[in-house]
């Protein structure tokens, strides 16, 4: 019962991982429009890498016989997104979430799964902080969520 | 007449069928004081630890004369000093028990042991930062979900340390 309910956040927490890279794909796609040269050929980059991070959350949600989360036609933005510093805000914004999202594995009895979503929230807290221009003290801890769709 | 009381207490309890051990459902007050669970002595660690960071932190500082390093390093400084009161926040330990094992292995660094001062690169710090970061992961495995997530969150604070210190 108790190894069910288990099972069942392991699962909870991979989709909102999952749902968190989706909103982060989608948000780049936002971003790189309005970033100049050197922005968007990182953006290109943060944005190929979570697509790398889609599929293997996906295949990971599958191995657990679930169906992976689909990733919505559009997702509000947080604010208006016009030129390219708030196009930088915007792609911070979406590390913020990702970040916050792998938190949510963290908290899982998983013991590889743990450190999966530990390692995931450094590299989203690292381009969170290139993006931003500095760091935070708690990572995911005080970040908004991602984009809602 | 209290004296003549405690003194009948076994006789009564004899006759009640009831060893004194069964009629005190407390800790023993003679066994001393109970064992620290792991989550403290985790918190121990990690707060040590952290001790540490923040006094390689001010030794880096102190000896460093370029105005846009030690600014820098004093923002990085100020993140590990929120880590800290976090940390101690979560850690209840008994009445006359110090919230770090060591009292702070920083002084160990050599801070006080000699007049000398300790001269604390930048790539001293990034290498403690990347350590840190690798300690706070490798111990998410024993601990319990909700100190799991702060300690993942400063290990990703950590992380971006050591981008910011050239890493």
């Amino acid at each position: 019962m108790a190894e069910t309910a288990g099972a069942a956040g392991t699962v909870a927490a991979l989709q909102a991982a999952l749902a968190a890279e989706h909103a982060a794909i989608f948000g780049y796609g936002v971003a790189g429009a309005h970033l100049t040269r050197s922005g968007q050929a990182a953006a290109e980059q943060d944005w190929t890498g979570h697509n790398k991070a889609r599929d293997t959350l996906a295949a990971m949600i599958s191995a657990r016989g679930a169906v992976p989360t689909a990733a919505q036609a559009s997702y509000q933005l947080p604010f208006r997104v016009h030129d390219a510093p708030s196009a930088i805000r915007l792609a911070a914004y979406l590390e913020d979430g990702v970040t916050r999202a792998y938190l949510g594995l963290v908290a899982v009895s998983d013991q590889r799964l743990r450190r999966f979503g530990a390692m995931a929230m450094q590299d989203a807290a690292q381009r969170a902080a290139s993006w931003r221009g500095s760091t935070q003290a708690f990572p995911g801890l005080t970040s908004p969520g991602s984009l809602a769709p | 007449m209290l004296l003549a009381s405690a003194a009948a207490l076994p006789l009564l309890l004899g006759t009640a069928g009831c060893r004194s051990s069964d009629a005190f459902t407390g800790p023993d007050p003679l066994a001393g004081r109970p064992p620290l669970g792991h989550d403290v002595l985790t918190l121990q660690a990690v707060i040590a630890a952290e001790e540490n960071m923040i006094d390689l932190y001010r030794m880096a500082i102190s000896g460093d004369s370029r105005p846009s390093q030690a600014r820098t390093l004093r923002a990085l400084l100020a993140q590990h000093q929120q880590h800290l009161v976090r940390l101690k926040a979560r850690l209840i330990v008994p009445p006359g028990t110090s919230a770090s094992p060591t009292g702070g292995p920083g002084r160990q660094a050599g801070a006080g042991a000699s007049t000398a001062p300790v001269r604390v690169t930048t790539s001293r710090l990034r290498a403690a930062e990347r350590a840190s970061a690798a300690d706070l992961v490798r111990r998410l495995a024993t601990v319990p979900p909700a100190l799991a997530q702060l300690l993942a969150s400063i290990a990703a604070s950590d992380a971006t340390h050591v981008t910011v210190l050239g890493g």
